[in-house]
């Protein structure tokens, strides 16, 4: 029999509520391959071996005794650092929280429990999710299971080489800046940054209460819908969901003949590597075969937009961290305590003009895309760096800094972007697009990543150990 | 040009919110701040005086 740890997450799902596969052989393939991977990759912060395949056990009773308990039974996930569990530790990539019991579990764990799915373990992430290269000064980095001397990116780092990896079949992480999607760029997988408001953020480590969004990071963009489906809607303990449109399966059908897709004139498509070049390219050329009209559209210039991002993720970042910069500065690592010491000094009308410009900045944003469904751009200019090129510890401001340039814009404007692997480069390192699209348009999204997915064998290739 | 962000704004700053800043550490900090600050009064100056934060929430509805 082939590994059951190779399979996708929507394919495992199925078999274990078809009883073709059990909960605990599922769960001890993926335990033996996080033993190989682990100590090369420093995906997980936690992994709970023994009380894995104790709740595979009884998934598996409870299964025989009265059928599957939602579409997930008995499927192990492993989830970035921040999301809570009650009872259970959350370290947030931290020494600050070390230790800490959370005593409320995440809303959206709770909509991925009540479908069945087990815990296997808590993934890496950047301390306090502040910051896009997967550095944890405090953990050691997370390393990219295509090339371990690369970063995996962040601030979602364990999620994006563990889904790589093949030792989870999903992910959560959350994007304020990027961290769904660099991760998930950078290791070759599927990411979906929401739209602002349509999943709860509720007992989930905040960073920034205007740009934090949670989401999947999967194998494809199938997968992404299959979480994506449990998790969207309202929810009263997080105020931004109210009124939030609950998912919409049709729409993730919508065939692509349907769609107008726009490409960027400028800034987003500006001195890209070769490589990244091409795959854009060759993209755009298989979704015209796919039946997409393909139009140019000029955006607006994202360093504004990038710059008023960066003014409320700091100012918000520096509001709930300053009890602890007063009392335990001395336990934040320096790149992050040099964050957060920044964000003091924005003013409180600095702050509020950056606020001010949201709605504009996104007027200007429907105005440039017109009757657009999806902007198709890059992720980044080049594939991954290298660890060593890009300690936050060293003098890399700038080269750290833009990795989020083009995903900011998105954070600040609200609106849904999935992540797609679409190429490798010459050096054998993933390349990834971004999906943007319309507010509360994410459906449309995974129509599209589904519909290239099933023309392009990208997202089923997997790393090798070396 | 002059500067908008100083180390001296940083260390006042950083004393009205109670949070200890060595002198090395808001030096950094205002030389990574004033271009962000340069540029968002730029856009300052285009915000239409009636504009308020919560309008984004129905730009983007209307956006869908």
């Amino acid at each position: 029999m082939s590994d059951p740890a190779l399979l996708s997450l929507t394919e495992v799902a199925a078999q274990i509520r078809e009883r073709r596969l059990s909960s605990v052989e599922v769960t001890q393939a993926l335990l033996a391959r996080i033993g190989h991977w682990q100590p090369k990759l420093n995906a997980f912060v936690r992994i709970e071996a023994d009380e894995a395949l104790a709740r595979a056990k009884e998934a598996d009773a409870e299964l025989a005794r009265s059928g599957p308990k939602g579409v997930l039974h008995g499927v192990p996930l492993a989830h970035k650092d921040m999301y809570y569990f009650a009872g259970l530790p959350a370290g947030c990539g931290s020494k600050i929280r070390e230790g800490w019991i959370a005593s409320q579990t995440s809303s959206v764990i709770s909509h991925l429990q009540d479908a069945g799915a087990i815990r296997i373990g808590a993934l890496h992430m950047v301390e306090f999710a502040m910051g896009p290269t997967g550095h944890n000064a405090y953990l050691g980095p997370a390393r990219n299971p295509w090339n371990t001397a690369r970063i995996s990116g962040g601030s979602s780092s364990g999620p994006a080489a563990a889904v790589a990896a093949r030792l989870t079949y999903g992910a959560l992480g959350s994007d304020t800046g990027g961290s769904i999607r660099i991760p998930a760029n950078f290791c070759g997988v599927t990411g979906l940054k929401a739209s602002y408001g349509r999943v709860s953020r509720a007992n989930v480590m905040p960073l920034s209460f205007t740009l934090d969004t949670v989401g999947p990071l999967c194998r494809s963009a199938e997968d992404c819908a299959l979480i994506a489906e449990l998790i969207f809607g309202e929810d009263p303990l997080d105020p931004v969901t109210a009124g939030a449109p609950a998912w919409n399966k049709a729409a993730t059908r919508r065939p692509v003949s349907s769609l107008k897709i726009g490409i960027p004139k400028r800034f987003y498509v500006d001195d890209l590597e070769p490589d990244v070049a091409a795959a854009l390219d060759d993209t755009i050329a298989v979704l015209r075969r796919l039946g997409a009209k393909i139009v140019a559209v000029d955006l607006p210039d994202p360093k504004p937009i990038d710059a008023a991002a960066y003014v409320v993720l700091s100012v918000e970042a520096t509001s709930f961290h300053a009890p602890w910069l007063r009392t335990r500065p001395q336990d934040y690592t320096p790149p992050i305590r040099a964050r957060l010491e920044s964000g003091v000094a924005f003013s409180g009308v600095e702050y509020l003009e950056a606020l001010r410009w949201r709605g504009p900045a996104l007027a200007a944003h429907l105005e440039a895309i017109g009757d657009v469904d999806i902007i198709v751009a890059p992720a980044a200019r080049a594939v991954a760096p290298k660890i060593a090129d890009t300690d936050p510890s060293g003098a890399n401001a700038n080269a750290i800094k833009e990795m989020s340039g083009f995903l900011r814009p998105m954070n600040y404007l609200g609106v849904p972007a999935l992540v797609v692997p679409v190429a490798h480069s010459a050096e054998g390192l993933p390349i990834g697009l971004q999906l943007v699209g319309r507010p509360f348009g994410d459906e449309t999204l995974i129509a599209l990543g589904r519909a290239f997915q099933q023309v392009s064998d990208e997202h089923l290739r997997v790393p090798q150990l070396a | 040009m002059s500067e908008r962000v100083t180390a001296e704004r940083v260390k006042a700053f950083a004393a009205a919110a109670r949070v200890p800043i060595e002198d090395d550490a808001a030096a950094r900090a205002a030389r990574a701040l004033d271009p962000t600050v340069r540029r968002m009064d730029e856009l300052a100056l285009q915000l239409p005086l009636e504009t308020e934060p919560a309008s984004f929430v129905a730009i983007a509805r209307k956006g869908r």
